[in-house]
C-alpha cells in the first residue's frame, strides 16, 4: 500500500475518534509550547542582555579589582585594590586610551528640604562623562579642580531630579547627602538603566569629596575604586590597550604573578553572558522537554489501548491481504500524525505566548526558525519513537486469535 | 468432465496441527486428507471441537500445518512466509464472517475497497470495482451508508461484496448466516449459489443442515479428522444426531 493511501487512512481513523485524538494531542501540544516559549524567553533574555552589553560602546574597557578568575563564589568582599591613582596613571601613560574614568558607588539619604529619598551615590571623575557617553542635559559636570579640591558639588541625574525639584530647576539649589550639604551644578540627560545601573536615579560627586566626607579612605594605597573604565581611541586599539594597561598596574602594583585586577571588553562580556544565558536558556528547554516526553508517553499509552480495542480491525485486514508492514505503517503513521500535529498546534501557542511575554517585559519577542523546526522534528520524531511498541504489538497479532477476539 | 487431469483448488495431504506443548498439547487436526476442486460448492461440518474452524482456517491460510502438506492453487502453503500467505489471502481468497467484520467508520462502499488498498489498485478504478461488487450483491443505492445504518443482512452482503471485489478463486465463509433471521439467510445463501455458478469455489463451515443441505457436499469433521468426504447433503438429517460413520 502506497503511503498517501496510508496517511489518508489514518487520518480517517483519528478523525473518526476526535475526542481520544485531541486529548492524545495535548500532551504534545503543552510539551511544545512550553519547549518553544522557553526557548523563546531564552532568546529573548539573550538578545535584552546582549543589548545592554553592546550600548557599553566597542571601544571601552573595564577594570575591576581582584582577580576574576582565582574568585570564588560567594566570595562577597570586594577586593580594595584599584586606587583613583591607578585610573591617573592610565590616563596620563598609556597612550591609545583617550578617556578614563574611576567609579565608586555607595547607597544614602539625598534629602532637600522636607523630601528625602534614598538613592545610589557615585563617586566619578571628570573622565566620567566621555568614557560613559553621557551629556549634561543642565549646568556642568564637575571638572578637575572640583576633584582635587574635594568641592561639596553634585550633578544629579533626571529622575531624581524630578523626585526632588518637581518642575523647579535643581541648578543651584542645596540638598543633602548622608547629611552633608552639596550644592547641585548639572543635570545629566535621561539615559535608562543599563545592567542594573540606573544613572538616571543616582548623584554624581567627585570621587575625592566622596572618599574624604562620606565614606572615608579604606585601602591603605589610596582612595579606592569599585571599577575603572576606559575609553581606547579606536575599537582596534583595544588589544594593545588591555596589553598596556595590565603592564603598568602590574608595575604599579609590583605584581609578578597573580594580577589583582581583571579587565573586560564589551566582547569578553558579552562571551560571559551568552554563556550565561545559553546554558539558561538550554536548562529551560531540558525541563520544557520533559512534558514533551510524557507527551509522548502518553501517545504511546493511547495508541496501546487503540490497538487492544482494535483487534478485530487489525485481524479482518490481515485476513482480507493486510502485510505486517501495512499494519505497522498504518498504526506508525497515526502515531506520528497525532505527535506532529501536537507539535504543530503546541508551536503555535508557545510562538503566541512569547508575544504575550514580550508584551509585558522588557525581553523581545522572538524565536528562530531553527528552534520552531527541531521542536517540531523532535515531536515527529517522538511519534515515531513511542508508536513502535504499540504498532509492532499490533503488526504481529495472530490473524486468527485477532478476528476472534469479541 | 474431460479426461484431462483437473488439479484440486485444496489439498491437504497429511496434515496435522498441534496447539501447545507437552502435558496442554491439543491434536487440533490429525493426519487430514481433504480435496476440494475448482468450482465446487461444499460445506464443511461437525460439532464443535472436532477441527473444522482449525481446518477452516488452514484453508484460509490463515494458519499452517505442523505436518503434512497443503496445496493451495499448487502451491504448499507450509513453507510459504507471513507476507505471502497475506498476499495469497488478498488475491486468491475472500472471507466472509459471522460478525460481519465490517469497519465501523467507514461507509459500504469504503469497507468494500478495503482489500484492494493492500491490493495496489487506485482511485476510480477502485471505487468502480467497489461499486460493481456491492451491485452484484443488491446495495447498488447502499454506497455511501455505513454499517450501523444498515440491516444485518445487509451488512452480510456488503461483507460479501468486499470478499469477492479481489475476483478471489475460492469464497470462504464461517458460519456466514450464524446471525441472521431466515430470510435473509436464504437472500445471502442464494448469493452464495449465484457466485458459485459464476465459477467461484464457495466453501462453507456451518452447523445450520438447513443451510448445509443447500450445498453439493458435506465434509465431516470429528475428533480432529475427516470422517466423511462426501456426504449427500440430503442425508443430513440422520447425522445431525452427531454420528456421521453410520452413513457413511
Amino acid at each position: 500500500m502506497d503511503f498517501a493511501e496510508s496517511l489518508r487512512m489514518a487520518t480517517r481513523t483519528l478523525s473518526a475518534n476526535k475526542l481520544r485524538s485531541g486529548l492524545t494531542m495535548l500532551g504534545i501540544i503543552i510539551g511544545n509550547a512550553s519547549v518553544i516559549a522557553m526557548i523563546g524567553i531564552g532568546e529573548g533574555a539573550q538578545k535584552y542582555v546582549n543589548g545592554q552589553l553592546q550600548s557599553l560602546g566597542p571601544n571601552v574597557l573595564f577594570i575591576v579589582p581582584g582577580n576574576r578568575e582565582a574568585r570564588q563564589l560567594g566570595d562577597l568582599d570586594t577586593p580594595r585594590t584599584l586606587v583613583v591613582a591607578d585610573a591617573e596613571a592610565i590616563a596620563t601613560q598609556v597612550p591609545s586610551v583617550t578617556a578614563v574614568a574611576a567609579e565608586k558607588t555607595t547607597q544614602g539619604i539625598v534629602s532637600y528640604r522636607n523630601r528625602n529619598t534614598s538613592s545610589s551615590i557615585v563617586g566619578t571623575t571628570e573622565g566620567f562623562l566621555p568614557v560613559r557617553s553621557f551629556e549634561v542635559a543642565q549646568g556642568r559636570f564637575f571638572n578637575d579642580l572640583d576633584q582635587r579640591s574635594n568641592r561639596l558639588v553634585a550633578v544629579i541625574g533626571d529622575t531624581l531630579a524630578d523626585r526632588l525639584f518637581d518642575d523647579q530647576s535643581p541648578l543651584g539649589k542645596q540638598i543633602r547627602i548622608k547629611g552633608i550639604t552639596f550644592e547641585i551644578v548639572g543635570v545629566l540627560e535621561r539615559k535608562g538603566s543599563n545592567l542594573g545601573l540606573d544613572y538616571d536615579d543616582a548623584v554624581m560627586i567627585p570621587i575625592t569629596t566622596l572618599a574624604s566626607r562620606i565614606v572615608g579612605r579604606t585601602s591603605p594605597y589610596g582612595i579606592d575604586v569599585s571599577f575603572i573604565s576606559v575609553s581606547a581611541n579606536d575599537p582596534d586599539v583595544m588589544e594593545t590597550a588591555e596589553f598596556q594597561i595590565t603592564n603598568l598596574l602590574r608595575l604599579r602594583h609590583r605584581i609578578t604573578e597573580g594580577d589583582d585586577f581583571s579587565i573586560s571588553s564589551q566582547d569578553t562580556l558579552l562571551d560571559i553572558a551568552n554563556t550565561v544565558t545559553g546554558a539558561l536558556t538550554l536548562m529551560l528547554a531540558a525541563i520544557a522537554s520533559i512534558s514533551l516526553f510524557v507527551g509522548g508517553i502518553g501517545i504511546m499509552n493511547i495508541m496501546l489501548v487503540s490497538v487492544r480495542e482494535r483487534t478485530q480491525e487489525i485481524g479482518l485486514r490481515k485476513a482480507i491481504g493486510a502485510t505486517q508492514k501495512d499494519i505497522l505503517t498504518q498504526f506508525l503513521i497515526e502515531a506520528v500524525i497525532l505527535s506532529a500535529l501536537g507539535g504543530l498546534v503546541g508551536t503555535g501557542l508557545g510562538v503566541s505566548g512569547i508575544f504575550i511575554i514580550a508584551a509585558l517585559s522588557p525581553f523581545e519577542a522572538g524565536v528562530s526558525l531553527s528552534a520552531v523546526v527541531v521542536a517540531v522534528g523532535v515531536s515527529g520524531s517522538i511519534g515515531l519513537f513511542f508508536g513502535v511498541v504499540p504498532a509492532r504489538q499490533a503488526a504481529k497479532l495472530d490473524p486468527i486469535v485477532a478476528l476472534r477476539s469479541a | 468432465m474431460s479426461s484431462s487431469v483437473i488439479l484440486p483448488l485444496i489439498e491437504f495431504k497429511h496434515v496435522t496441527k498441534i496447539y501447545g506443548a507437552g502435558n496442554t498439547e491439543v491434536r487440533a487436526l490429525w493426519d487430514v486428507n481433504m480435496m476440494i476442486h475448482p468450482g465446487e460448492y461444499c460445506s464443511i461440518m461437525g460439532p464443535s471441537g472436532s477441527g473444522k474452524s482449525t481446518a477452516m482456517n488452514m484453508v484460509g491460510c490463515l494458519d499452517q500445518p505442523t505436518s503434512g502438506e497443503y496445496l493451495f492453487d499448487g502451491q504448499n502453503v507450509a513453507q510459504l512466509q507471513q507476507d505471502e500467505l497475506a498476499h495469497i489471502r488478498n488475491r486468491k481468497i475472500g472471507f466472509v464472517f459471522q460478525q460481519f467484520h465490517l469497519l465501523t467508520h467507514l461507509t459500504a462502499l469504503e469497507n468494500v475497497e478495503q482489500p484492494m488498498m493492500y491490493a495496489g489498485v487506485l482511485g476510480k478504478e477502485r471505487k468502480e470495482r467497489a461499486a460493481d461488487a456491492l451491485a452484484q450483491v443488491g446495495l447498488s443505492d447502499r454506497l455511501n451508508n455505513r454499517p450501523n445504518q444498515l440491516s444485518g443482512g445487509q451488512q452480510q452482503r456488503v461483507a460479501i461484496a468486499r470478499a469477492i471485489v479481489n475476483q478471489p478463486l475460492l469464497l470462504l465463509a464461517d458460519e456466514p448466516t450464524g446471525a441472521l433471521d431466515t430470510q435473509t439467510t436464504q437472500d445471502v445463501i442464494d448469493i452464495f449459489s449465484k457466485l458459485n455458478d459464476s465459477g467461484i469455489t464457495v466453501v462453507m463451515v456451518t452447523h445450520e443442515p438447513d443451510v448445509a443441505r443447500l450445498t453439493n457436499r458435506v465434509i465431516w469433521f470429528r475428533d480432529g479428522a475427516v470422517v466423511n468426504h462426501n456426504l449427500n447433503p440430503a442425508d443430513l438429517a440422520s447425522v445431525t444426531a452427531g454420528s456421521a460413520t453410520s452413513v457413511a
